[in-house]
C-alpha cells in the first residue's frame, strides 16, 4: 500500500526552507488546483496545496515531476513514491530537473495556457529556449531558477491572492526605458480565491553582478585591517564613490516610479496618525527592551518634531524593502531588485503609496549595519568602533549627496521626515535583534545618538 | 607579393612551437609572432655598459643577451637610440640614421640583431615620426632657407593664430603650440616641447623621406617599431588635431609599404587615447587590420592597480567590457609599469567612465600611479601582490609588456629628478655599480639604487637567479607557462559570473586550449562559487604545479584564494558527450 500524494506532500513540505508554519503540526493538506503540463515519463504536474495548521490556511504552489526510474541525480530532491493510474511513479521537486524545467520557459515563450495556468510573455520580449536551467540555492520563501546566464525565474511557494508589486513595477519601469531594473521576459498567472495571481515571474539575470551587501563589506573588512590614523577617504577600499552612484540610481528610480504610478500627499492629520503609530511602537519596543529605555529620548524627539511638521509630504509607489541586499551592482550601473514591498505584508500594504524617504532611511539603515556588523563577535569590536562609524558617516553622506544630485528631494523639512523614518526602522530593528540576535543589539542601539 | 587577408594565424599549425630562432626575409616563418610574445622594455643607457664609461650601450645589451633568453624574453622594445641632444630622453631625434654614440655605432646595432635572432630574440625599436629635435638639419635648413628643398619640411605660419582647437599637452612647459622663429621670421608648430618642431606632413617630400627612414632600419634587420606619438601626425583647422583622416591615410601607406617588402615585421602605436579610439590605429578590420599590428591599452594599467586597492573587480570588469574586438590580426600590448610617467587624465573621458571621478579624488592613486613609481615601489614590497600583478600582465588579452628590472622587484629613487627615478641601472650583481659598469662609481649616467630594501645589495639578478624562490624565478617560470599555452595570446577573453566581488576570474580560450584563470584582488582569502556548467565534465589542472582539481559538475565550482592569490588552469577538453543530462 502506498501513500497518497496528500500525505507524501504533507511529511515533505515541513523539511522546505519556505515552508512558514514549522513547528506545528499540520492539521491537513489538501491540494486545491492540479494541472498537467507536460504528459508521459517524466511528467510535470503543477500543484496548488493548501496546508491547515490550527485556524491557519497557507496556500504553496508545489510543481512536482513524475518518473517511474527516479535517476541519482535527482535523489536529493525526492519527495517519495506513490500510485497513479494504476502505476507506482516517483515523485520529486520538478525544478530540480532541467529536462522539465525547459517547458516552463516554452510556455512562456508561446503565451500558452493549461486549464487554469496562464503562461505569459512580456511585452516586447523574445525567450530563448534552449537555456537549461539551475536551481539557486540559499532562498526563504521563493524558489529561483536561473537558465543558462540570461533568465532568473522566481517561483513564489507562499500564494497570496493578488497581481505581485514586482512583477507590476518592472513591467513598468521597463517599459519606460529604465536602466534600474532587470528586464522582465514572462510570468506565470492563475485565479487564487477569485483574485488573478503571480504564480512566477521571469526577469533578465544581471550576469557578473554583485550584491551591494557583499561590496559594502569588502569595504568595510578593508578599512577595519587599515593603521588606525589613516582616515576612511585614504583607504585603499573606499566605497563612497560607489554610494553616490547608489543615490543617484536610487534618484532615478524614485523618479521613474513617480511617473509610472499615481502619486498623492499625506496632510498634517495623517502625519500626526503616523507618528502616533511610531511612538506606540516604541514604547512597546521599550518595554520588551529595557537597554532602548536610556535611547527612547532621542527617538521621541524626533517623532515629535514630525508630528509639529504643519505641511504635507509627497507620496508615491516606493520599493518599500531597500537595502544594499537588494541592489546589484553590474558591469555599468545599480540595479534595483524585488520590489515586492516588506515580505509577509498583506498585498495592499505593500503596494500602498508612500513617502520615498523611507526608502532613503531604510538604505541608510543597511549602511549602518553594514559598517557594524563585522563587529558582533570580534574582541577588538570597541577598538574598531570609531572606525564603524567613520564608515557609516562617510558612506550615508555619500548615498545623500548622490541622491540629491540625482534629483531626489531631501530639503529643509525632509531631513526631520527622513530622520524620524530612519529611527522608527531603527526600533523595529531593536525589537527583531532582541528577539533573534541579541549580540547584533548594539548595530540599531547605535542608531540612536 | 603578400596577401591583404592572411589565414589567422592559429589555423597554423606553428602555434605550440617556441618563435622561430631565423628571421630571414625570404622566409619569414610566422608572420602573427607578436601576438603571443613576451616583450621586454629596455634602456640601452640604463642595462649594461660594457666600456666602462659609466653610461649603458648597445656592446652591453648583447652581453646580456643570454640572460634575456633565459628568462624567456621573445622581443625587445628599445627606447630611441637615435643621434639626439637629448632634451627629451632622446625623442628628440638630430639624425635619424645614426645611432647616438654613447651607445655604439650601426655596426653595433646589426650585432645586436643578428646576436638577438639567434637566441630567437626579436628587437623592434621606438621611432618618433612627428617631430624632430630643432637641431636636425632639416629643421636648420627649413629655417635658414625658406625657399630650399627643407623649406616646407615643417609648419610653418606667419601667425599664431592656426589650429586653436589643439590642446597643448605639456602645459606645465609650454604656453603655446607656436613658437617663433627669429632666423626665419615666421612661428613653427609643435605639439611637444618648443624644441621639438612636428614635421609637415602635408608635404609629399616628407613623407617620402619618412619612408626612407623606415626602410632604412627594416633593411639593417630591425623587427618593428613602437611608433611615438602616432596621433599627431596631421593639423586641420577646426579640430584638435589628433586622430585625423589623414594620418591614418599615412600609416596605412606605410604599412602597405612594410608588409610589401618586410611581411614578419611589427608597427606598435602608442596612441595614449580610449580603447574604442586606439582601435582606428589597427586599420580595417575587414583586411584583419591595415595600419598598426600593435596598439597599448592605456587605461587597463592604473585600473588593474585600482582594481586591487578597492579589492575589487569592477576596475578591470568595466574596462575589458568596454575594450571593442580587434581586427584579427592585431594585438594589444599590455603593461604594468614603463619608463613613463601615466596619468588615468590622459586617456580617460568623464562622461564614459566613472573612474575618473573615483580615480582623481583617490590620494594614493593621484600620487603614485600618476608618477613615477616602479611595480615593487608601487606595491610595497608585497610579494603576494607583485606576483598577483605578474599573473594579471601574463593572462589578460594583449602581448604583455614587460619592464626591464620588474622581473627582480627593482625600485625607484623618488629623489632624482623627472622620470629619471625609474631609468635607474640595472641590479645585476651585488659588485660595484651593481654590476652595469665598472666605472668610478660618480661617473655612472645615474646613481644605482642604495637603499636597504631594493638595494642592488638586496636585489640584483645573480642573487635572484641562485634562489629558486626569488621573484626573477617565479616571473621566468609564469613567462613559460604562457609560452606553452598560445591561447593567453591567441584567445577569447570571456569573464566569468563571480559570486565574490573582489575574485575576477576569466577563461581564455582557443579551440581546445582552454585556460580559467581566477584571481583574488583581496588581501584576505576569499571563497568564490563559479558557474562552470560550461565546462562540465572537465577536470581542471593547476598549471604550476600540474594538480588536478575536482571535476566541474552542474552545480556552482567552489575554489578558495589566500589573499592576493590566484590560480592558472587548463581545462582539458573531456570527450563525454554533452548529454549527460538524459539517463
Amino acid at each position: 500500500m502506498t501513500t497518497s500524494l496528500q500525505g507524501l506532500l504533507a511529511g515533505w513540505i515541513t523539511g522546505q526552507r519556505w515552508f512558514a508554519g514549522k513547528g506545528r503540526a499540520i492539521d491537513d493538506l489538501s491540494i486545491d488546483s492540479e494541472i498537467e503540463i507536460v504528459a508521459g515519463d517524466p511528467a510535470l504536474l503543477h500543484l496548488i496545496v493548501c496546508v491547515r495548521q490550527g485556524e491557519r490556511r497557507t496556500r504553496y504552489q508545489i510543481p512536482v515531476g513524475l518518473r517511474e526510474h527516479l535517476p541519482d541525480r535527482l535523489g536529493h530532491v525526492r519527495i517519495g513514491a506513490c500510485r497513479r493510474d494504476d502505476r507506482e511513479v516517483e515523485v520529486y521537486d520538478a525544478l530540480h530537473d532541467s529536462a522539465l524545467t525547459g517547458h516552463l520557459l516554452e510556455g512562456m515563450a508561446g503565451d500558452r495556457r493549461f486549464d487554469g495556468l496562464g503562461f505569459h510573455l512580456a511585452h516586447g520580449a523574445q525567450i530563448d529556449t534552449s537555456q537549461r536551467s539551475l536551481v539557486l540555492t540559499a532562498e526563504q520563501s521563493n524558489t529561483s531558477l536561473v537558465y543558462g546566464d540570461q533568465y532568473i525565474f522566481k517561483l513564489f511557494r507562499q500564494l497570496s491572492p493578488g497581481v505581485n508589486p514586482e512583477l507590476e513595477i518592472i513591467t513598468a519601469l521597463a517599459d519606460a526605458g529604465s536602466a534600474q531594473v532587470a528586464r522582465p521576459y514572462g510570468w506565470i498567472e492563475t485565479e487564487l480565491l477569485g483574485e488573478p495571481t503571480t504564480l512566477a515571474i521571469m526577469q533578465e539575470y544581471l550576469q557578473n553582478a554583485n550584491e551591494g551587501w557583499s561590496m559594502a563589506l569588502t569595504s568595510v573588512r578593508d578599512l577595519y585591517a587599515c593603521p588606525e590614523d589613516m582616515p576612511a577617504q585614504d583607504a585603499g577600499g573606499d566605497f563612497a564613490g560607489e554610494a553616490r552612484r547608489l543615490g543617484l540610481a536610487t534618484a532615478q528610480v524614485h523618479r521613474e516610479l513617480a511617473r509610472a504610478f499615481p502619486t498623492g500627499t499625506i496632510e498634517p492629520p495623517e502625519i500626526k496618525r503616523m507618528t502616533e503609530r511610531f511612538r506606540r511602537r516604541l514604547d512597546k519596543a521599550v518595554a520588551e527592551v529595557p537597554r532602548l529605555g536610556e535611547h527612547a529620548a532621542v527617538a521621541a524627539e524626533a517623532f515629535d518634531r514630525l508630528s509639529d511638521l504643519g505641511h504635507e509630504i509627497p507620496v508615491q509607489r516606493v520599493h518599500g524593502d531597500y537595502h544594499l541586499g537588494q541592489v546589484m551592482r553590474t558591469m555599468t550601473d545599480w540595479v534595483v531588485l524585488d520590489f515586492e514591498g516588506e515580505p509577509g505584508q498583506p498585498l495592499a500594504e505593500r503596494r500602498a503609496l508612500d513617502s520615498p524617504l523611507r526608502d532613503v532611511a531604510g538604505m541608510l539603515r543597511s549602511f549602518d549595519y553594514a559598517a557594524r556588523h563585522l563587529l558582533a563577535d570580534r574582541p577588538d569590536a570597541e577598538s574598531l568602533e570609531n572606525r564603524a562609524r567613520e564608515w557609516s558617516e562617510r558612506n550615508r553622506a555619500a548615498f545623500l549627496a548622490g541622491y540629491s544630485e540625482g534629483g531626489g528631494r531631501i530639503r529643509g523639512d525632509d531631513a526631520v521626515l527622513l530622520r524620524a523614518l530612519e529611527l522608527s526602522k531603527a526600533v523595529y530593528e531593536v525589537v527583531y535583534e532582541a528577539r533573534n540576535r541579541p549580540s547584533w543589539l548594539p548595530i540599531p542601539i547605535a542608531a540612536f545618538r | 607579393m603578400s596577401s591583404t587577408t592572411p589565414p589567422p594565424s592559429h589555423t597554423q599549425p606553428s602555434h605550440t612551437q617556441p618563435v622561430p630562432n631565423t628571421f630571414t626575409e625570404e622566409e619569414p616563418r610566422d608572420k602573427y609572432w607578436y601576438k603571443r610574445a613576451v616583450f621586454y622594455e629596455v634602456l640601452i643607457r640604463g642595462f649594461a655598459d660594457s666600456n666602462g664609461d659609466g653610461t649603458g650601450d648597445i656592446r652591453g645589451l648583447i652581453e646580456k643577451l643570454d640572460y634575456l633568453q633565459w628568462l624567456g624574453i621573445d622581443c625587445l622594445w628599445l627606447l630611441p637610440l637615435y643621434e639626439s641632444p637629448l632634451k627629451d630622453g632622446g625623442y628628440d631625434i638630430s639624425d635619424y640614421m645614426k645611432i647616438l654614440p654613447d651607445f655604439g655605432d650601426l655596426g653595433d646595432f646589426v650585432r645586436l640583431v643578428d646576436e638577438a635572432h639567434k637566441r630567437g630574440i626579436r628587437v623592434i625599436a621606438d621611432l618618433v615620426m612627428n617631430h624632430t629635435s630643432d637641431q636636425h638639419p632639416w629643421f636648420q635648413a627649413s629655417r635658414h632657407d625658406p625657399e630650399g628643398p627643407y623649406g616646407d619640411f615643417y609648419v610653418w605660419r606667419d601667425t599664431d593664430e592656426e589650429y586653436k582647437d589643439a590642446r597643448i599637452i605639456f602645459i606645465d612647459t609650454e604656453a603655446s603650440n607656436w613658437t617663433f622663429d627669429p632666423v626665419r621670421g615666421q612661428y613653427y608648430w609643435h605639439r611637444f616641447f618648443h624644441h621639438q618642431p612636428d614635421l609637415n606632413f602635408e608635404n609629399p617630400a616628407v613623407q617620402d623621406a619618412m619612408m626612407e627612414v623606415i626602410r632604412f632600419w627594416l633593411d639593417l634587420g630591425i623587427d618593428g617599431f613602437r611608433l611615438d606619438a602616432i596621433p599627431y601626425l596631421f593639423e586641420q583647422e577646426d579640430t584638435n588635431c589628433e586622430n585625423l583622416p589623414a594620418t591614418h591615410a599615412y600609416l596605412k601607406r606605410v604599412r602597405a609599404e612594410v608588409d610589401r617588402i618586410y611581411p614578419d615585421r611589427v608597427l606598435l602605436a602608442e596612441a595614449n587615447q580610449w580603447p574604442a579610439d586606439v582601435v582606428e590605429y589597427f586599420g580595417d578590420p575587414v583586411t584583419g587590420g591595415d595600419e598598426c599590428h600593435m596598439a597599448f591599452h592605456f587605461p587597463l594599467m592604473p585600473r588593474i592597480f585600482m582594481a586591487v586597492r578597492r579589492e575589487s573587480r569592477y576596475p578591470i570588469s568595466e574596462i575589458m567590457a568596454q575594450t571593442p574586438k580587434i581586427p584579427e590580426n592585431c594585438q594589444w600590448g599590455i603593461f604594468l609599469r614603463n619608463h613613463d610617467e601615466l596619468t588615468l587624465e590622459m586617456v580617460t573621458d568623464e562622461e564614459r567612465d566613472y573612474m575618473y571621478s573615483e580615480y582623481a579624488k583617490d590620494p594614493r592613486m593621484r600620487a603614485n600611479v600618476g608618477i613615477r613609481r616602479r611595480l615593487a615601489t608601487l606595491l610595497d614590497n608585497d610579494r603576494n601582490q607583485i606576483e598577483l600583478f605578474t599573473a594579471l600582465l601574463l593572462s589578460l588579452p594583449g602581448s604583455p609588456v614587460m619592464y626591464y628590472g620588474d622581473e627582480i622587484g627593482m625600485g625607484d629613487n623618488i629623489w632624482l629628478g623627472d622620470r629619471d627615478g625609474v631609468r635607474t641601472p640595472m641590479q645585476w650583481t651585488p659588485d660595484r655599480n651593481a654590476g652595469f659598469s665598472n666605472c668610478d662609481p660618480g661617473r655612472l649616467y645615474l646613481p644605482v639604487i642604495m637603499d636597504p630594501i631594493y638595494g642592488y645589495q638586496a636585489i640584483n639578478v645573480e642573487a635572484q637567479q641562485k634562489s629558486a624562490s626569488s621573484l626573477l624565478h617565479f616571473t621566468k617560470r609564469m613567462i613559460e607557462i604562457r609560452k606553452r599555452h598560445p591561447v593567453f595570446g591567441l584567445g577569447e577573453f570571456t569573464e566569468l559570473n563571480s559570486s565574490n566581488p573582489s575574485v575576477l576570474a576569466f577563461v581564455r580560450e582557443l579551440g581546445d586550449d582552454r585556460v580559467l584563470c581566477v584571481n583574488n584582488l583581496s588581501r584576505f582569502p576569499q571563497p568564490v562559487e563559479l558557474d562552470l556548467r560550461r565546462f562540465e565534465g572537465s577536470t581542471p589542472v593547476e598549471c604550476m604545479g600540474g594538480v588536478p582539481f575536482p571535476p566541474i559538475g552542474e552545480l556552482p565550482y567552489l575554489l578558495t584564494l589566500p589573499g592576493h592569490g590566484f590560480y592558472w588552469f587548463t581545462l582539458p577538453v573531456t570527450h563525454r558527450t554533452a548529454g549527460t543530462k538524459e539517463e
